[in-house]
């Protein structure tokens, strides 16, 4: 039994080995139990599904590539540990992830002392890309270049001057809280009302009472699914007509069909939505479809650009060293999903495409696109 | 007059919650007061409800109305095994150790709920129509006057099983002293197995009733639980009335709170509440019976 065991043992190394050669390893942080596990989990079966497909059509480098999936559950220690043990462990060339901004935050840390770069294409608080961090690249839109991009444009969309805030109680709510009102009040708007709820909430009947009472045009919402459906339908049973704008998961399949006829007349503020119409959009879409059963949401849409992004990068790294990787990711020039993607100076994407959607029939149909300017 | 409807909203929210917090906070007290354990995977019990009574409507297509009692069956039996299987063997421990495995067992029931049912929220889908109706400028839904009438019946129910039934009297007894209830012929193994299981069929309920409207999913115990343990020290621990006055206590305070003062503040006022009634009245606001 003994010999048996260290012959397998022996073997295994041995198939570690030569595995360790033959691919090229990217490690993944993302939250797979926790408050958002649900869109986390999105993120994770996406990329698995794009990484077969990329190994189908030759890998990067001759190589296959391989993924390595750490559980951060959206907490900043869990994901440092993640990370840690994917760069030390596993050895990975580069790193995704995580998903809350905070979590980001800490793992980005490693990937600094590890000197292994590193992309996320979710977490938007400002703040990340100020670290000067040379091996941290933002692939997604900032919270505040989306209220620049959409402030101004909401009073004429809504039809209507009086908005009110029910965002979550973290940096993104606070952040979306900082960035909206200048460009609604430039364009005739005013704001009447301003509440944040915890991320434990389910329940928010007084938050929308409260709401109610300062008679909203339209309600401004930051949540994820979970959050969204509650909101939605909570906020129709209570009696409220006026229109919902919301940043998070108000276009996704899941939303849509939790919320039902609540989410009727939505407008959602998104990075990515699946109605979008160019051809990688469209492979992407019937991909998803086939494999996974549902449209890609805006966190599928993060792990497509995400993925290709790096896989871009290693090659015309031309090797899966971390150092040369990160150089190549700083002359990143991606024409994917939502348009081109640049980094600029402090790592951060701009150039790519981001759209107002309004749910129609359960479907969300892009009403109005705009283009990240370059910071 | 809006602002008389903004608070009559108010206060309907509050009850609206309140009974749904007493209905938690009932089994909570009763499984501390009678069996000495601070159930701290009681959430659990109202998560797996919730789940049940979502997997019979929707999946076996199950008339709601048959559907939320068998959830709450479903989660008695769960109720049972946990019961025979881990606490008969620890009736004796002290209260650190049972502690400590109900922390484990809220754990292991909130990651199993992840493992085999997923991540994503899910809705109890329900018969009633989604529109709101108004009285007076206030708004609401069948569902919700539904849900605030089956919280308020079980309440009701709860209360006349204690005090009028042989069992009743036996847990009672219990409560009040172990060794004497033994002594007298009580039969200490079914108290328990009756306290514990009927606390679980209480929660169980509130989430098969409360998923219609609060998305079910699996961290949704952990807050239930804090939530209810407000409720049953605001009480006195093992005050059964307490734990009915203290849930609509705590769910108008945290909707009137959040209306008239902060909405940040909403969780906060039932905790600072806990701290005043601990520093002042620490048996509760209604002391053991």
């Amino acid at each position: 039994m003994k010999l048996k065991l260290c012959l397998a043992a022996f073997a295994f190394s041995f198939a570690n080995a030569a595995a360790a050669q033959e691919t090229v390893k990217i490690g993944v942080v993302q939250p797979l139990t926790g408050p958002v596990a649900y869109d986390g989990n999105i993120y994770v079966s996406t990329i698995r599904m794009l990484v077969d497909d990329l190994n189908a059509k030759g890998g990067v480098l001759r190589k296959k590539i391989e993924l390595v999936v750490e559980d951060g559950a959206c907490n900043p220690a869990q994901s440092v540990n993640a990370a840690e043990k994917l760069v030390t462990r596993d050895k990975v060339a580069a790193l995704l992830g995580a998903f809350c901004s905070t979590s980001t935050a800490a793992m980005m840390e490693v990937a600094r002392k590890h000197k292994i770069p590193h992309v996320t294409g979710i977490s938007t608080a400002a703040q990340l890309t100020e670290q000067n961090n040379p091996y941290f690249f933002r692939a997604v839109a900032t919270t505040p270049m989306m209220g620049a991009a959409f402030g101004g444009e909401l009073p004429a969309a809504v039809k209507g001057k009086r908005f009110a805030f029910l965002v979550i109680n973290d940096d993104w709510g606070r952040t979306m809280v900082s960035s909206y009102p200048k460009p609604i009040e430039r364009a005739g708007g005013q704001i009447v009302g301003t509440e944040f709820f915890q991320s434990s909430e389910l329940q928010f009947l007084p938050y929308i009472t409260k709401i109610k009472s300062s008679n909203p045009d339209a309600i401004i919402l930051a949540a994820n699914t979970q959050h969204a459906v509650a909101l939605s339908k909570q906020i129709r049973e209570l009696g409220i007509t006026a229109p919902l704008v919301g940043e998070g998961s108000w276009t996704s399949d899941s939303y849509l069909k939790l919320a039902g006829p609540a989410s009727e007349g939505v407008y959602g503020l998104a990075e990515y939505v699946y109605t979008v119409t160019n051809p990688i959009n469209e492979a992407f879409v019937k991909m998803s479809r086939d494999k996974l059963k549902e449209n890609p949401s805006k966190y599928a849409g993060a792990a497509h650009n995400g993925i290709h992004i790096m896989v871009d990068a290693i090659r015309r790294a031309g090797a899966a060293d971390p150092e040369k990787i990160r150089e190549a990711l700083t002359q990143t020039n991606y024409n994917g999903l939502v348009g081109n993607i640049r980094f600029d100076a402090k790592n951060q994407a701009y150039g790519q495409d981001v759209y107002l959607a309004l749910i129609k029939n359960g479907v969300p149909e892009v009403v109005k696109t705009a283009r990240i300017a370059k910071p | 007059m809006p602002d008389l409807s903004i608070l009559g909203q108010h206060l309907l929210n509050g009850v609206l919650i309140g009974c749904a917090y007493a209905l938690i906070a009932i089994g909570l007290t009763m499984i501390f007061g009678v069996m000495n354990i601070a159930n701290f995977a009681h959430g659990e019990f109202y998560m797996m409800g919730g789940f049940a009574a979502f997997y019979l409507v929707s999946l076996l297509k199950l008339n709601y109305f048959i559907a939320l009692p068998m959830a709450v069956v479903l989660v008695v039996i769960l109720a049972i095994v946990i019961q025979q299987v881990v606490f008969k063997r620890l009736r004796d421990a002290p209260v650190m150790t049972t502690t400590l495995v109900t922390i484990g067992l809220s754990l292991l029931l909130e990651h199993l709920a992840l493992l085999l049912w997923g991540p994503q929220p899910q809705a109890v889908p329900t018969p009633f129509p989604t529109r709101p109706f108004s009285f007076f400028g206030i708004y609401t839904t069948p569902l919700y006057l539904f849900s605030m009438a089956v919280t308020a019946a079980l309440i009701v129910v709860g209360h006349v099983l204690i005090q009028r039934t042989r069992m009743g009297k036996a847990m009672r007894a219990t409560f009040q002293n172990r060794e004497a209830a033994a002594l007298v012929g009580v039969r200490i193994d079914r108290v328990y197995l009756y306290a514990f299981t009927f606390g679980a069929a209480l929660a169980a309920a509130a989430g098969a009733v409360l998923g219609g409207f609060i998305p079910v999913e699996p961290t949704m115990g952990g807050i239930a639980t804090l939530k209810a343990f407000v409720v049953v020290i605001l009480g006195g621990m093992g005050s059964f009335v307490g734990a009915i006055v203290g849930g609509l206590l705590l769910g108008l305070a945290e909707a009137l709170g959040a209306g008239y003062f902060s909405t940040g503040w909403k969780d906060a006022i039932g905790f600072v509440a806990v701290i005043l009634l601990l520093l002042f009245r620490p048996d509760g606001l209604f002391k053991r019976a």
